[in-house]
């Protein structure tokens, strides 16, 4: 059974949103899903590019004005 | 109204030219063009954060204090300048732009938010991170676009070695972070 890990990032400037992503991202089993909160533009570049160069499967959602979701599905 | 903006939303040179980030080497190229016109227009090249160290001695001045024994303000260009007062100060009028550009960028993308503080820590780290970069900026005489960007841009060995010791200084930074802000 493959769980859903939420990561509350908002409020936090880069580098943050990324190392935390990092670390969580390296506690979840193959197949878990990650969502990481983010209203810091800067990091809507690097976190899913990091995510994508890594291989993961990665999608993002505008959930409102200056707030996006990350979905980081880890696929190794 | 709202039909409008809808379909102004999808329209694909919308997304291309405010929603979404500009490509890495599309930035590089305007900020390229951009300098270059600035050095060629004002003589000088292109710098942000001397701007800051003005604007904190036109404030000084204006609660009564005088700079004028300074050593950082002690050349006759800094005096003229200091003394021509704010309006005539091109950079400051660069900085306001650069500020107002930035808004709009961010209002047009829709992506404009205030942000909440998270902690406490947030605040100390940012007065600290500021006060860092603020004091290091002007005692290289320069900050990442001053000594950095237009150091190398004019053939300067100083932007290559600034260059170095920015990444040199932005790793520990980084460890300090995780460290004791995360």
């Amino acid at each position: 059974m493959s769980k859903e890990v939420v990561l509350d990032c908002f409020g936090e400037a880069c580098p943050v949103p990324l190392v935390k992503a990092e670390k969580a991202l390296e506690k979840l089993e193959i197949n878990d899903i990650l969502i990481v909160q983010i209203d810091h533009s800067c990091a809507m570049k690097n976190v899913p590019e990091w995510a994508r160069k890594q291989g993961h499967n990665v999608e993002i959602e505008e959930i409102d004005d200056g707030e996006w979701e990350v979905i980081i599905e880890k696929v190794k | 109204m709202k039909a409008f903006f809808d379909k102004i939303k999808q329209n694909e040179f919308y997304k291309m030219w405010f929603k979404d980030a500009l490509p890495y080497i599309t930035g590089a190229i305007l900020l390229s063009v951009f300098q270059i016109v600035t050095f060629a227009t004002t003589k000088n090249p292109w710098g942000v954060s001397g701007v800051f160290a003005n604007w904190g001695a036109w404030l000084y001045q204006l609660i009564g204090g005088s700079v004028d024994n300074w050593y950082y303000f002690s050349s006759p260009g800094a005096q003229a300048t200091l003394e021509a007062g704010i309006i005539n100060h091109g950079p400051t009028w660069r900085n306001i732009g650069i500020i107002f550009g930035a808004l709009f960028a961010t209002l047009a993308a829709s992506g404009f938010k205030i942000k909440k503080l998270k902690s406490y820590k947030q605040v100390i780290a940012a007065s600290l991170g500021g006060l860092l970069m603020g004091y290091g900026a002007r005692i290289a005489f320069g900050c990442n676009i001053g000594a950095l960007f237009s150091g190398i841009s004019s053939m300067s060995l100083s932007g290559w070695v600034f260059a170095a010791f920015m990444f040199v200084g932005a790793i520990v930074g980084s460890k300090l972070l995780v460290k004791y802000f995360m």
